[in-house]
């Protein structure tokens, strides 16, 4: 059966375009995804992000766990702060990708895609044997709305919600003596927050910050938007650029990886080897030379040979362009300024490499 | 007289026009168009290739996804709306006298366009 979010009546009485999503009833677009992304890039848009997954994780050794699951050094992540993580398997392979928030000792958030929600708690359970911990979700509880855009911190602030956090921190605050957890992280490259309220608050939430946003021209925004704001930004989504046969590694996520981490966790051995001595594949930005647009699975040749695969593809509003993220073998040949060719349509299309985010993230606010 | 008084459209969303002079326009209907969304992209036939009813003879691309146009009846491609490789967005405005997608002749027998429908008809048979 279709899940509907908290806020399903409101979309409908906005007239959004509805669609199944990860087993959800959600808007794909309210009025134009074009008009809709430029909203968030110029402006300030809401989205309903509430299908996505929150677990909680406790327990005295919470942290031990968590060390455990992800490559990522959650020793070091301080109170209130957010760190992007992956959730690898021990041959490397991603069950998913999350944000995990520290919201007190032996007191952790996870954020999950709405799509992999049951394999991460599968996972996460699985891996807890022997770790004094409890896992939590409280998905069905939570509603989590995303205001994202240039005017998001100006909004927040007029609404009372002066939180002065940095990017990926998270602070509790108050609405109305509605309690919410706020975080200034999105996934739209935009400086922008992501609010989790208790899913009987919602609708008032969301109506609150369409109201106090119109003089900064809010707008809802659909995942049509949210799916074109990420591609931009050369931001990954599970099931098109991530997948349980891919590494963090081969997907360009090494950045995110620390060389220093102590403890072992699934996977590592794979992803050191593969960090020393580098990989078969590589995530690649691609700008299309015609208007012809890459499309997920879409073939990708070089120099006459199939090289590799598309992942995502779309048009990007900003720069007037179609553009791509492919999988490609690690060639040197294959770099930035290098043409190679997408097999659209039984014919092949010229694409340049480029550098990846397609367009300039302005996400990151620091004191 | 509206011009979706004298259309036919296939379950498929292509609509047919016949013109004065006997050719036939062809397009997509205007439901096709909003369930589509933003159309950045079209690839249209060249002048002079045959079809049979049936056959993708072009691909719309919305912001969402690429779609095929099927033709609605057998026929030999007279024109383009070339104007629409520069602004497909037209296609968001008008599906018919901005929108259109090619001319044709049709070079099938009558009985081709009994499975399309009258706009009033393709409209209640969507509801």
């Amino acid at each position: 059966m279709t899940k509907e979010t908290f806020l399903h009546e409101k979309h409908v009485q906005l007239g959004a375009k509805m669609v199944d999503f990860a087993g959800w009833h959600m808007p794909v677009q309210y009025t134009s995804i074009i008009e809709e992304h430029n909203t968030v890039r110029n402006a300030v848009g809401l989205f309903d992000v509430s299908h996505m997954g929150e677990v909680f994780v406790s327990g005295k050794d919470s942290l031990d766990f968590l060390q455990k699951i992800v490559p990522q050094d959650i020793s070091k992540l301080a109170y209130e702060k957010a760190v992007y993580c992956q959730l690898p398997k021990p041959d490397g392979g991603l069950i998913d990708d999350l944000i995990i928030y520290k919201l007190g000792i032996n007191y952790y958030l996870i954020i999950c895609n709405a799509s992999r929600i049951d394999e991460d708690l599968n996972w996460m359970v699985r891996n807890s044997k022997g770790f004094d911990v409890t896992i939590d979700n409280q998905s069905h509880n939570y509603s989590l709305l995303a205001v994202q855009g240039p005017k998001a911190d100006a909004l927040l602030r007029k609404m009372g919600l002066d939180t002065c956090q940095e990017s990926f921190t998270i602070k509790p605050a108050k609405l109305r003596n509605r309690k919410l957890l706020i975080s200034r992280t999105g996934y739209t490259g935009e400086d922008g927050y992501e609010i989790l309220v208790e899913n009987r608050h919602s609708e008032e939430l969301w109506d609150k910050i369409l109201e106090y946003g119109k003089p900064y021209g809010i707008k809802p925004i659909g995942l049509g938007a949210r799916d074109t704001l990420r591609l931009e930004a050369a931001l990954h989504l599970y099931g098109n650029d991530l997948d349980e046969n891919t590494t963090p590694v081969e997907a360009g996520l090494s950045w995110s990886i620390p060389k220093d981490k102590e403890a072992d966790y699934n996977g590592k051995s794979v992803i050191m080897e593969q960090l020393k001595n580098g990989v078969n594949k590589k995530l690649i930005g691609l700008k299309m030379l015609d208007k012809n647009i890459a499309r997920h699975g879409y073939d990708v040749y070089f120099n006459g040979e199939k090289a590799g695969v598309i992942t995502s593809g779309g048009v990007s509003p900003v720069l007037g362009a179609n553009i791509a993220l492919a999988y490609v073998k690690n060639i040197k040949e294959i770099c930035t300024g290098a043409v190679v060719q997408v097999m659209i349509r039984e014919k092949l299309h010229d694409a340049e490499v480029v550098k990846r985010p397609f367009v300039e993230k302005r996400n990151k606010v620091k004191f | 007289m509206t011009i979706t008084e004298n259309i036919l459209c296939s379950k498929s969303h292509e609509y047919l026009l016949k013109n004065d002079d006997e050719t036939y326009t062809i397009g997509l209907t205007d439901y096709a168009v909003e369930q589509l969304g933003d159309i950045v992209f079209l690839e249209l036939p060249e002048v002079g290739v045959s079809f049979s009813k049936g056959d993708t003879f072009a691909t719309v691309e919305s912001v969402k996804a690429a779609s095929e146009i099927y033709m609605p009846v057998s026929g030999k491609i007279l024109e383009v709306n070339t104007v629409l490789a520069d602004t497909p967005e037209l296609l968001n405005e008008d599906v018919y006298e901005k929108g259109w997608l090619v001319k044709i002749k049709a070079t099938g027998d009558g009985s081709e366009q009994d499975d399309l429908l009258e706009y009033e008809d393709y409209k209640e048979e969507l509801e």
